[in-house]
């Protein structure tokens, strides 16, 4: 059989691309690259981190940051005035108001995916969703190119209502751990026995399993056993979990909510060092009483993100960490006959703070009634190439499934020059 | 009345926003309607229909509110209506005013802008020729509060008056806000008899004949989230205290709430976007009695005993 040159640089790199079970099903070699190891260090070596405060469901940027007072899409809302000149946020959002010096809003949000699992996956990844590839969530993503490898931390953490990809394919080491709602440990954390039997348990595992590895080399066993050595690694880590002692005295500030001791413990999770953090915020989808549920949401949503901002601030981590509030859809300008907003993706509002993303700026503007973006759309790739860029991960680095390749951000994505600092 | 062979009887031509409270001035044939937008229009309503579904035009338009009309009441004689508004204020309307100077109003100008609006331009709408009414400005005879007309008063609510009841005697009124502030009130002079704290959203009063008792249904309407709350509480008055907890028999949303005239039964009705359930229930114990039926497709809104 003749075989070119070609064919054979095909075949490998199929070969490099994929993995054969047992049982001669395909698998994803979980993103390998050519140049992610150079783009993982160059990217850790700034430390930066990454919170992104999910608004499940999708917020109403008209009753938040792109308020239309006395038209017909305005609603009950009033707006108030921030030191920023001519910008007005919602009155239910004093505190963020406050901190508008620190906050570059994005109110030209024009997107692709309406509805909640597509946009939920969307806004995670900026792919539509597909079947023919497992797109990485950003936590994913930060976790690979900002974390350290080494840590006993998980270096993607989330709590509360969030994102639906996980880490795709870049493979379970990058997977999410997820958090009960109140941000407590799950159940299987804990300890069954004597934690001095366990650990003499887990060494004779780890001995008999080294040993059958010597020989039987393969990937899906290698998986296993870092998984394993991750868990028991996180296990002696979890008291950063622990803020029992600290919250008392925060969570005035906060709220005493479950998004409130979200934003508190994340803050002290990048303290420590977790690279990204999720902390998402549910009731927004309020296709019926929007502004019922959305005087609610912003009550616990303003001391607990205002709260986070300054103690960022304070501790000297808000330039090194990015805080992003956005969720999967934005809501309509019209109101409809329950009092209600659906969903709307056409000219809608994210906020990005800290990281390096230049504050105390209004980025893109809607017509008078919100329904269409005047000036710079702004797409889920041009989103997540600011995101990457300010965090110090080339938004164009590629990754192989199976033998294709895929980019960090859909071809044409453009980051914001003028939201970088 | 036979609702069961109910009709339309006259169309009240207005777009201006959505009508969000409704209520008819004693046993009088005037009607009343606050929208979204603070606006209450005021409708004379003929003996006969000259056509069924034939159009009414307002003869007053009450001015003042800014922000959500959030109920409507109006005393026996029809000579008072009362408004609670999302602008954090009552007012008190004296409706046998002669009122202020004539004005033109336009009834459909939301269509006329939606169709002249590039949107409705590109659909190829046609804006509809302006529907105009002469009405008679009026003003409040009386302002309860409100933070933005008196900025450094504690008097009043500071946020949305999200319920209002008026006592048997039409003497009292009785508020709640979604700050969890319940107000009495004297109706005449404007002033505060009484004021208590609940944790949730007062969303529905009532005030009991004897006007001794208050029944505050209240919720914090988050989701998934541990500052969700729910409770129907009866308070004594006099103490600010509440004296029986209806919240174990009623896990729910009670979106309006009214006592019989004679005190010996309570109605409260299921709010929101469920069935709306109507309970009867002993004030005396909390005792459920029963429950009518059949159920309204959506929540109650308002419960009226006649």
């Amino acid at each position: 059989m003749n075989v070119t040159l070609s064919d054979h640089l095909r075949r490998r790199a199929f070969l490099k691309g994929t993995l054969v079970t047992g049982t001669g099903l395909t698998v994803a070699n979980w993103g390998g690259l050519f140049n992610s190891r150079a783009v993982a260090a160059e990217a850790a070596k700034r430390g930066k981190r990454c919170i992104l405060l999910w608004m499940n469901g999708g917020a109403s940027q008209l009753d938040t940051f792109d308020m239309k007072p006395g038209r017909p899409t305005g609603g009950p809302f009033r707006p108030i005035v921030t030191k920023l000149p001519g910008v007005q946020v919602c009155e239910y959002l004093p505190k963020i108001a406050e901190q508008i010096g620190k906050l570059a809003v994005i109110r030209s949000m024009r997107t692709q995916s309406p509805d909640h699992p597509d946009g939920i996956y969307h806004m995670h990844t900026c792919y539509k969703q597909s079947e023919r590839v497992p797109h990485p969530e950003l936590g994913a993503m930060i976790a690979k190119y900002c974390g350290n490898p080494d840590a006993d931390l998980p270096s993607f953490v989330r709590t509360g209502s969030t994102g639906n990809a996980g880490a795709g394919y870049l493979g379970p080491r990058y997977q999410p751990f997820s958090l009960e709602r109140s941000g407590r440990l799950p159940y299987f954390t804990q300890s069954i026995g004597d934690p001095r039997a366990e650990e003499r348990r887990n060494e004779l595992l780890r001995f008999m399993e080294g040993r059958y590895a010597q020989d039987h080399v393969a990937e899906p066993l290698a998986s296993h056993r870092h998984a394993k050595e991750r868990s028991w690694r996180l296990l002696r880590a979890k008291a950063a979990f622990d803020i029992s002692k600290d919250w008392p005295a925060a969570k005035d500030r906060y709220g005493d909510t479950d998004f409130g001791r979200g934003c508190f413990l994340a803050r002290k999770l990048v303290e420590a060092g977790v690279p990204f953090v999720e902390i998402g915020q549910e009731n927004y989808d309020s296709h019926a009483d929007n502004f019922v549920c959305h005087k609610a949401n912003m009550q616990v949503l303003d001391p607990a993100w205002s709260s986070l901002l300054i103690d960022l601030e304070e501790r000297g981590l808000l330039d090194d960490t990015l805080v992003v509030w956005m969720g999967e859809v934005g809501r309509t300008p019209q109101i409809n006959n329950r009092a209600g907003r659906d969903h709307f993706i056409r000219a809608w509002t994210i906020v990005l703070a800290g990281g390096g993303i230049r504050g105390g700026q209004v980025y893109g503007e809607t017509d008078r009634d919100g329904k269409e973006v005047k000036d710079n759309p702004v797409s889920e790739g041009d989103l997540f190439s600011t995101i990457y860029t300010t965090l110090g991960v080339n938004p164009r680095v590629k990754h192989y499934v199976g033998t294709r390749p895929i980019w960090a951000t859909p071809e044409g994505s453009q980051a914001i020059k003028e939201l970088l600092g | 009345m036979d609702f069961d062979k109910a009709m339309l009887a006259w169309t009240l031509p207005w777009d201006a926003d959505w009508v969000t409270a409704v209520a008819l001035l004693g046993r009088s044939r005037r009607l009343a309607a606050g929208n979204n937008l603070g606006e209450i229009l005021v409708w004379d309503l003929p003996q006969k229909p000259d056509k069924p579904g034939g159009s009414v035009s307002p003869v007053r338009r009450l001015a003042g509110h800014t922000n959500v009309i959030s109920k409507l009441l109006s005393t026996v004689d029809g000579r008072w209506l009362v408004s609670a508004s999302y602008d954090h204020t009552i007012r008190c309307w004296y409706m046998q005013s002669p009122g202020d100077k004539e004005e033109k109003i336009v009834l459909n100008a939301r269509a006329i802008e939606e169709a002249d609006s590039p949107a409705g331009r590109r659909a190829g709408r046609k804006a509809p020729p302006p529907h105009e009414a002469e009405v008679r400005l009026q003003q409040a005879a009386r302002t309860l509060g409100g933070r933005r007309s008196q900025p450094r008063s504690s008097v009043g609510h500071k946020e949305w008056v999200t319920s209002l009841a008026m006592s048997r005697d039409e003497k009292l009124l009785l508020s709640g806000d979604d700050a969890g502030q319940v107000i009495l009130w004297d109706r005449a002079g404007g002033t505060e008899q009484r004021r208590w704290q609940v944790k949730g959203w007062a969303h529905a009063v009532a005030l009991s004949p004897d006007n001794k008792l208050a029944l505050v249904s209240e919720r914090v309407p988050l989701v998934f989230d541990s500052g969700q709350h729910s409770a129907v509480r009866i308070w004594d008055i006099a103490s600010a205290q509440p004296k029986l907890d209806l919240s174990k028999d009623f896990k729910m949303y009670i979106g309006a709430a009214a006592y019989s005239p004679d005190g010996k039964l309570l109605a409260l009705g299921r709010g929101g976007e469920a069935e709306g359930q109507l309970f009867l229930v002993d004030p005396s114990n909390g005792k459920k009695l029963r429950e009518l039926t059949p159920k309204h497709e959506y929540g109650i809104t308002d419960l009226v005993f006649q």
